[in-house]
């Protein structure tokens, strides 16, 4: 009876310590989350929200867009699909996706793996192809537009040493090539350092059973470092995807408000600010936003369910997780 | 660690002082008034004319507070725009956009009818400026200054070339363009990187070709109609054959530098360039030593063989500035009429070396280019409003692009019409 008696109150202490740790792990959930809540609805669904909303209306901006507008339904999104300038920067967006990825890639590889050996004046490099990372996409875009300018710096030094220059920005058939290069030289940083990190870690016992195997420099790239570094590569694939998808700062700073179809580098981006913001149609503005939000959306979707989902799986388990949390640490230690 | 912990109080607690800043501004609760006033000069003199202008005024007004924002031209009009959407953060005074996106504003109620209220003076020292401010017979603005537009060339590079006239036709401008490049001068200079001054070249030929029904039938919303839009566009292609442009300019910018299209005029590196009366301030400040130039000078848009306008009528803009309708009126007026007065006028003439808006102040103006300007402005009819401000910034925009697209080989002729047509499907 005593026994019972005391068995049932400790039962009770103990069920009301669980619920009270319960509900305090739920105060403690929401109060982290809702002001990351709050800030994800109020500057992301919220903002996408209205325009949707705003993408209905002929509206120049002034006012609202029920009185000072007209209601037309679809035909924003009927007028964006038919213009050839938009579907020329969707392709110029699409072709820097692809040529991002096919630059970028071997480059980054091959730059980590110099950089993952021990010599001499390695802290040095490192900083040195991160340093255009960090520097503002504004002064880049401002100091390498001055100097590729058809009489700038770049044409002169050419033609010191007996080459003819070219018009590097302006002449459409090597507009694009220039702004490839120049997302190259200023985004490789970002990709060495995640190779790196990736590269770390990998188990140093790897290479050296396979060294004493008798495999070569090259055949243990080949076998152990690709393969691992899958993942890396993979979540790397996508930020560029995404980053260029979105690329607007550099083609907005280098080529100006209105040159950038001309010269054939125009984004969907740059193409929403010419056609909302300065031709003030606001209405049309906001449809092109959605529209662009609707294919970022379609391509990040699609990459992850095809792609980015064998290392999403891994990662609510367990060794890849391991690898991965390592890799987060290593680029922070790195950084 | 502990840095980190610091780094980020600090960082959160400026962001919420930043964010509460943000809140409503002004007016009355103990009589006093605070005006909020926004204007587009962030650096020299015409900031610093702004400044003195409002301590001026504060201490004539004792109640008055005038609080100043400056903000850079090319992001005024996106501040602007998005701050009229509530009364709370509207500007009281502020510098209007002029021509169809007044009309805008007109339309949205926010900008309001001052016709009644502006004093004797100014109407009658304004007589020449306030049309560019009337819509509908009311008034809507305080004219400051008046920037009509025209080619300033270098006397000494004209000299050199042997060209003894100023051109008057578009086929003296072509013997012109090829006598400079026979002494190895570049003829025009172009900012084409900003594309509208590409398209003033279009706009002015345009002018000269159509008559002024059909810039009036065009302002109307109707679309460019007329024949004389296409024939204007023929016009500029057949001169950009003849590669009269700086090279690169696609590249160029209007005004940032040296290398500019502006700044290779103020280094005589090329002789001539098709601009608004701020040309003069702008060659200034892009000398190499910082002095006005001293052989610049100007000569209206030539004629075109058997165009319709005016060959006499000028094109430009009239800054002035509205009062938004959550504003203390009275003080908002007794401001803008102080502005208009002929010496702060002529203070306003001094400090951007352009012309006052005010008849009375133009005195003041020595600089000899303005000066030949100005005999233009007494014998041209009521000043045109450039073609992209009067038919908005839809239409103007897609002109501008298909402007330099044309000049870029990029389109025909007849696309710069069609896309301004197109352009108005969107708006």
């Amino acid at each position: 009876m005593n026994a019972s008696k005391e068995t049932g109150a400790r039962m009770k202490k103990k069920s009301k310590t669980v619920v009270k740790d319960k509900w305090r792990k739920g105060l403690e959930i929401s109060v982290l989350s809702v002001p990351a809540l709050i800030m994800f609805l109020g500057f992301v669904v919220f903002p996408i929200v209205m325009a949707a909303y705003y993408g209905f209306f002929k509206w120049k901006g002034f006012g609202s867009p029920t009185t000072n507008g007209t209601f037309i339904g679809i035909q924003n999104y009927i007028t964006i699909f038919s213009d050839a300038e938009f579907r020329s920067a969707v392709l110029h967006n699409f072709i820097i996706v692809i040529g991002s990825l096919v630059l970028q890639a071997p480059i980054a590889i091959l730059f980590a793996l110099l950089l993952n050996q021990k010599m001499k004046g390695r802290a040095i490099i490192r900083t040195l192809i991160f340093v255009p990372y960090v520097v503002s996409e504004v002064i880049v875009g401002t100091g390498w537009s001055l100097m590729l300018q058809s009489e700038g710096a770049i044409n002169a030094v050419l033609k010191r040493i007996g080459l003819q220059g070219a018009d590097w920005i302006s002449d459409p058939k090597i507009a694009m090539w220039t702004l490839l290069i120049l997302i190259t030289w200023k985004y490789i940083g970002f990709a060495v350092i995640l190779m790196l990190a990736g590269m770390q870690s990998i188990p140093e016992e790897l290479y050296e059973a396979a060294r004493v195997d008798g495999a070569g420099f090259w055949q243990l790239q080949k076998s152990i470092t690709l393969p691992l570094l899958g993942p890396t590569l993979r979540i790397w694939a996508f930020l560029s995807i995404i980053g260029s998808l979105q690329l607007f700062d550099l083609v907005y700073i280098i080529w100006g408000q209105y040159i950038s179809s001309t010269a054939g580098t125009s984004t969907m981006a740059t193409y929403m600010v010419r056609e909302g913001r300065v031709s003030s149609n606001y209405g049309y503005g906001s449809a092109v936003a959605v529209v662009i939000f609707v294919i970022s959306l379609v391509v990040a979707l699609t990459y992850q369910k095809f792609i980015l989902n064998r290392d999403l799986d891994g990662a609510l388990t367990e060794k890849p997780s391991k690898s991965k949390n390592k890799s987060v640490s290593a680029v922070a230690e790195e950084v | 660690m502990r840095f980190k912990v610091i780094a980020a109080a600090a960082i959160s607690v400026a962001t919420l002082m930043s964010v509460a800043a943000c809140g409503g501004s002004n007016t009355a609760s103990d009589g006093k008034v605070e005006l909020e006033f926004w204007h587009n000069a962030t650096t020299g003199d015409g900031k610093a004319y702004w400044e003195n202008l409002a301590a001026a005024f504060e201490k004539k007004h004792q109640n008055v507070t005038i609080k100043i924002q400056a903000i850079q031209n090319e992001d005024y009009q996106g501040k602007l725009q998005t701050a009229l959407q509530d009364p709370n953060s509207a500007p009281d005074v502020y510098m209007s956009l002029g021509g169809q996106k007044t009309k805008d504003m007109i339309e949205a109620g926010q900008t309001i009818d001052i016709t009644s209220d502006i004093s004797a003076d100014a109407k009658k020292n304004m007589a020449s400026t306030l049309g560019a401010a009337t819509f509908d017979d009311k008034v809507y603005g305080m004219p400051v200054s008046m920037e009509p537009g025209g080619i300033w060339y270098s006397e000494d590079l004209f000299k050199k070339a042997g060209i003894t006239e100023p051109p008057k036709t578009m086929e003296e401008l072509n013997q012109a363009v090829t006598k400079l490049k026979a002494a190895n001068i570049t003829p025009v200079a172009l900012g084409g990187k900003d594309a509208w001054p590409a398209a003033h070249w279009y706009y002015w030929l345009s002018f000269r070709e159509c008559s002024a029904k059909d810039f009036s039938e065009a302002s109307s919303g109707k679309g460019l109609k007329a024949d004389c839009w296409n024939k204007a566009a023929d016009q500029l292609e057949a001169f950009n054959k003849t590669n009269p442009f700086n090279n690169g300019y696609l590249t160029t910018s209007a005004q940032q530098g040296a290398g500019s299209s502006a700044g290779l005029l103020a280094n005589h590196k090329a002789a001539m360039e098709l601009m608004g009366a701020w040309e003069p301030g702008v060659l200034k400040d892009l000398s190499p030593d910082g002095k006005a130039m001293s052989d610049l000078g100007y000569f209206p848009f030539p004629s075109v063989d058997g165009g319709q306008g005016d060959p006499n009528a000028l094109m430009g803009s009239v800054t002035y500035y509205s009062v938004s309708p959550s504003a203390p009126k009275k003080e908002a007026m007794e401001f803008l009429n102080y502005m208009a007065e002929t010496k702060n006028q002529e203070g306003y003439a001094k400090a951007w070396n352009t012309f006052p808006a005010n008849d009375a102040a133009r005195g003041v103006v020595t600089d000899p280019a303005l000066k030949t300007v100005l005999e233009y402005v007494k014998k041209s009819p009521d000043m045109q409003l450039w073609l992209d401000t009067q038919l908005g910034s839809n239409a103007g925009t897609a002109l501008n692009t298909s402007v330099v697209n044309m000049l870029a080989g990029k389109g025909a002729a007849k696309d710069i019409v069609t896309a301004a047509n197109d352009a108005i499907a969107k708006g």
